[in-house]
């Protein structure tokens, strides 16, 4: 493992179009990704998040635009010679193949020996914790052995980019944490870029270096996790990454975090302020959760601390004033289509 | 032999699941304890026998005549065998060829026909009750329906002698076959079954391939070629078989046969495509390549034909209203109609004097009698089948029954032939 | 309550396994016992001698000129046993390999999936007989060939020879090996051949180490599909052999018609334990449950 310290998996997309005949899955999208970067690509399912890895990967034709991964254009390399490799949402396991054959595939399609492809797959055997398993089928292994033997194949290319489709979806809320953790882990000991597709935010938040929220084909926002919370861009972004209260005022719409609006029956003169009505109220355990909704139904929440629950001690069906520091509202941009 | 008949009878027929069976079994208490309900309706007989021996204008025409309801079971040559040795219950009248006898008698499962019921026994071609045409022998080897005709008792598993009251088979058609030709594509005359096997015909000749019948013509073409002399064609040797079927083989491996044939319609194909010149053959096969508008011969020998006849005979069960139907019913077709019918498609009639009643003194002279047609000949169903001036192959029925040399026939050593037949195509 | 849960599976097995007991393995008993049974031209006795199976095997003698009959019955099965089966294996996994993987459109392939029944839309017999003018002496394969010049005489070989039989076996046999073949591919994730080719793995890699690995059970059960109608075919044999070809159904056929139940019988045990046995032979080495 000589190059491991440079930095690798720089990633450019320039303009990259995916249609199917018709009908635009991908709508020119520009991005650029340093290397050793853990990119989640966030949105809603048909956003073209899963396209858009998928071009990546050269599992899909590049309709027009360019693709770019450390500096070499790849937009019309095959898979294996792009550097990227690819986890599939299934884990796509040979179900003929032991354990070791799969994560050897690649060596064994360059006309690699059996005792050799063997021993090189010893670390990564290692590595995900299987070499006890080695000599058995996938359908032997549990969903997360499934995944990690998965993860392991898709490392023996030496990737510089890993790709990874929904690589959580399929795991219980328990160990979703822990792999969570040990993918970010992963990512930053090897130096290389991971692509994340999800639809989920809160792993997006807590995994991504830079979030790309995709919406509709194109690229709605992206930033760092911190930037995408903070500042929505849109009235869409600040609805999908959750947590924020999407405000109307005058023709212009405010986002502002749930746990920034506080509640008063009386209202706080200084503050913006609007008048809802309690449809819910929810113990956290850290906080209570109130949901609210407008004269016109619009729904609004409100994260109370404790203190501030008790205090105030609000009902059910009450009707009370939202209020929040102008400083916390942010300005959104009008939806561009 | 009688003990052990009713058991293996048994057996065997719960071996074939037929619906056929357990259709003419349930049949049978009908006959037996409804008569009343049966007197009320037309009487409905179960024909069995092979598709050429049957006619929808036949059954038509009975019917009208009789009030017989003729209801046709359709099955092929060793069918109809294989039916009255397993399932005799599945029919109230078959008509079977005179060469099977050997096989269904002694099974038991026929009774005798009452030659005294039979009204018009005693105008029956003198071809089947005596082996003669107009006075003359005509060749006895095989089997002869005449050794075969009579039985020594209406429920005896022998065949008599002497003529008796008790019938085996009343006959309905006969004729005798040869080889066919495509006189347009050999383009000589053809006067021996020695041709069959001439290198000339290399890869255009044809044999029958079901065994009784082809070991018959492999045996006219053997004593043809003046290999050997045979006993009697029809119940030959071991020796015998093995050397016919060793002359076979010899030309099957010099490639003289482009095919063998076992179907009526695979022997039309045959012919009609050019595939073969010459073949054993059919009459109404010739017949059906003729009508489709290629010339074929069926071709009269020095050596002779071989001669087959089929006839009724009744199931040991069948009784009461049904019985006299039957009789009914096969006396109706010795009255004429049938007759001529069946001489019109080119066989012969049991009855030829009622039958002549029924046809046109020109088709009579023509069918029957060798001559010149002076008019087109038609089919029974009305088609052209020959025009005016045509003479009929093989000429006059005289001519054409006298040149019988053998009868198809089921040998002594039939399991040795089978057995060695499988070796002619296996090599 | 577990036994009385299993007990009512029984019960639910049973209707079927009656049906099967009746219609299957009681004729099979009835087959096998008749086997040892006696006969006459008219009649058959029970009875327990081998004499059915010694006459099968008559003439079979070490240092014998030339194989027996029998023996030579069945290599002239066995080849076309081995010919079809390769034939139709190698155009199945082409045919199905196209319908499921190039053919895009579900309707297109349904379309194409159904042109491959058409050998089905008519009679054995008729089919059998359209071959006449295609391969015949006068049909169109030698009209044309001559119009070409490329021959003088008309082929002789192309009808009633073993290579008209195997035309026909393969042309009526292919679309027993497409049919497990589809059903092998359509379960083949269309992510383990991205995955195959992420790793590297170019097009004939991929079918060599996926699909064909992937399709064992399939082409297990299509090869028991072929060879089993072809080891009891002897229509096809005798139409396009020109009955000349000897097939070990036509053998079985021959008796039957002769009355001679029982040597049938022994015949019919003879054929079922040849072909278990290479059903048997297959099946070790592939696992078939797993397709079912």
């Amino acid at each position: 493992m000589s190059g491991e310290k440079t930095l690798r998996g720089k990633i450019e997309f320039a303009a990259v179009t995916k249609s199917y005949g018709r009908v635009v899955a991908v709508d020119t999208i520009s991005l650029k990704l340093p290397a050793a970067t853990y990119c989640c690509l966030l949105g809603p399912s048909g956003c073209g998040k899963t396209s858009t890895l998928r071009m990546l990967a050269g599992h899909e034709d590049v309709s027009s635009g360019d693709i770019l991964l450390d500096d070499v254009n790849v937009t019309d390399l095959a898979p294996a010679q792009r550097g990227t490799a690819m986890m599939f949402q299934n884990y796509a396991l040979f179900p003929h193949l032991s354990v070791a054959e799969n994560i050897a595939f690649s060596l064994k399609m360059q006309g690699i020996g059996r005792a050799e492809r063997r021993e090189a797959a010893e670390p990564l055997l290692q590595m995900v914790e299987l070499a006890a398993m080695a000599d058995r089928l996938p359908a032997q292994l549990s969903g997360g052995q499934q995944q990690r033997v998965a993860l392991a194949r898709a490392l023996m290319t030496r990737p510089a980019a890993l790709l990874l489709d929904e690589p959580l979806s399929a795991l219980d809320p328990f160990l979703r944490l822990r792999v969570r953790g040990e993918l970010k882990r992963l990512q930053k000991s090897l130096g290389i870029s991971f692509v994340h597709v999800t639809h989920t935010q809160d792993e997006a938040l807590a995994l991504a270096d830079i979030v790309v929220l995709m919406n509709d084909g194109r690229i709605e926002q992206q930033g760092t996790a911190h930037d995408v919370f903070s500042h929505p861009r849109t009235a869409f972004v600040a609805r999908f990454i959750g947590g924020h209260n999407v405000i109307a005022q005058g023709d212009s719409e405010v986002a502002v975090r749930a746990d920034k609006v506080t509640l008063s029956r009386a209202g706080t003169g200084t503050m913006a302020q609007h008048a809802a009505t309690i449809r819910d109220i929810e113990y956290g355990g850290m906080a209570y959760h109130v949901r609210l909704s407008d004269a016109h139904g619009r729904d609004y929440s409100c994260i109370l601390q404790e203190g501030a629950f008790a205090q105030l001690g609000p009902i059910d069906g009450e009707t009370l004033a939202m209020s929040w520091a102008e400083s916390d509202a942010q300005p959104l941009e009008p939806a561009a289509n | 032999m009688p003990n052990n008949k009713a058991v293996s009878g048994v057996s065997r027929r719960k071996l074939l699941k037929s619906a056929a069976m357990i259709a003419g079994a349930a049949a049978i208490p009908e006959v037996i304890y409804a008569p009343a309900i049966l007197a009320a309706e037309p009487i409905t007989l179960r024909y069995l026998s092979t598709a050429t021996n049957q006619a929808p204008a036949i059954a038509e025409q009975a019917f009208k005549d009789t009030g017989i309801k003729i209801e046709y079971v359709t099955v092929t040559t060793d069918d109809v065998t294989k039916r009255i040795v397993t399932q005799p219950d599945s029919f109230d009248l078959v008509d079977t060829e005179y060469f099977s006898l050997r096989n269904l008698v002694p099974s038991g499962n026929l009774k005798g026909m009452d030659a005294k019921k039979v009204k018009l026994f005693d105008k029956i071609t003198t071809v089947i009750t005596k082996g003669e045409v107009n006075g003359k022998k005509i060749g006895d080897q095989g089997t002869s329906p005449h050794k075969v005709l009579y039985l020594e008792g209406e429920h005896s598993k022998k065949f008599a002698k002497s003529p008796t009251e008790w019938l085996t088979l009343i006959p309905t058609t006969y004729n005798a076959d040869t080889l066919g030709i495509r006189p347009d594509l050999i383009g000589r005359p053809i006067t021996s079954w020695a041709e069959l096997v001439n290198p000339q015909f290399k890869g255009k000749a044809s044999i029958i391939n079901i065994p009784s019948i082809g070991i018959m013509d492999a045996a006219m073409v053997t004593e043809a070629l003046g290999i050997h002399k045979y006993g009697d064609k029809g119940n030959m040797t071991k020796a015998e078989i093995d050397l016919t079927i060793a002359n076979l083989i010899k030309y099957k491996k010099a490639g003289q046969f482009r095919a063998l044939w076992t179907d009526f319609n695979q022997s039309v194909n045959l012919m009609a495509s050019g595939e073969t010149e010459i073949q054993s053959m059919w009459s109404p096969a010739v017949t059906a390549v003729r009508l489709k508008g290629i010339p074929c011969v069926f071709q009269p020998l020095k050596e002779g034909a071989r001669g087959w006849a089929s006839g009724f005979a009744l199931p040991r069960t069948l009784t009461g209203k049904k019985l006299d139907a039957a009789y009914e019913f096969v006396n109706w077709f010795l009255s004429g109609w049938a007759g001529a019918y069946l001489n019109r498609q080119g066989y012969y009639s049991a009855v030829l004097e009622t039958a002549k009643t029924h046809m046109e003194p020109y088709e009579w002279a023509y069918w029957m009698e060798g001559k010149a047609a002076t008019q087109d000949i038609h089919g029974p169903d009305g088609g052209l089948l020959e025009k005016k001036g045509t003479v009929r192959d093989g000429g006059s029925y005289e001519t054409r029954m006298a040149a019988v040399a053998c009868w198809n026939s089921i040998m002594d050593e039939n399991e040795y032939m089978v057995k060695k037949w499988n070796e002619f195509v296996a090599a | 309550m577990g036994t009385a849960a299993h007990r009512s599976i029984w019960w639910l097995a049973s209707p079927l396994a009656a049906v099967l007991l009746l219609f299957f393995a009681v004729p099979l008993v009835l087959i096998g016992v008749v086997s040892f049974w006696s006969y006459t031209g008219y009649s058959i006795t029970p009875a327990f001698e081998l004499r059915n199976y010694a006459g099968i095997f008559d003439g079979c003698r070490v240092g014998g000129a030339g194989p027996c009959v029998v023996l030579s019955t069945y290599l002239s099965t066995l080849f076309f046993c081995v010919v079809v089966w390769a034939i139709t294996l190698v155009l199945g996994f082409c045919i199905a390999y196209f319908l499921v993987f190039e053919v895009r459109s579900s309707r297109m392939r349904i379309g194409l999936g159904i042109l491959c029944t058409i050998p089905f839309w008519t009679s054995n017999v008729i089919r059998m007989i359209s071959w006449i003018p295609l391969l015949g002496r006068n049909g169109m394969v030698n009209l044309a060939l001559m119009q070409l010049h490329l021959i003088n005489h008309p082929l002789e070989w192309l009808l009633y020879s073993r290579f008209a039989v195997a035309v026909a076996m393969v042309h009526i046999n292919t679309v027993f090996m497409i049919v497990p073949l589809i059903n092998s591919m359509a379960r083949i994730s269309p992510s383990l051949i991205e995955a195959a080719r992420d790793a590297g793995a170019s097009w004939w890699q991929t079918l060599r180490n996926i699909i064909i690995p992937l399709c064992r059970g399939g082409i297990a059960i299509g090869s028991i599909f072929v060879i089993t109608v072809v080891m009891g075919d002897y229509i096809t044999v005798g139409l396009m052999g020109g009955e000349q070809i000897a097939s070990v159904g036509k053998t079985i056929q021959t008796q039957i018609d002769a009355l001679q139940f029982p040597i049938a019988a022994a015949s019919a045990v003879l054929l079922l334990a040849f072909v278990m046995l290479m059903i048997l032979a297959l099946i070790r080495i592939v696992d078939i449950r797993e397709e079912l």
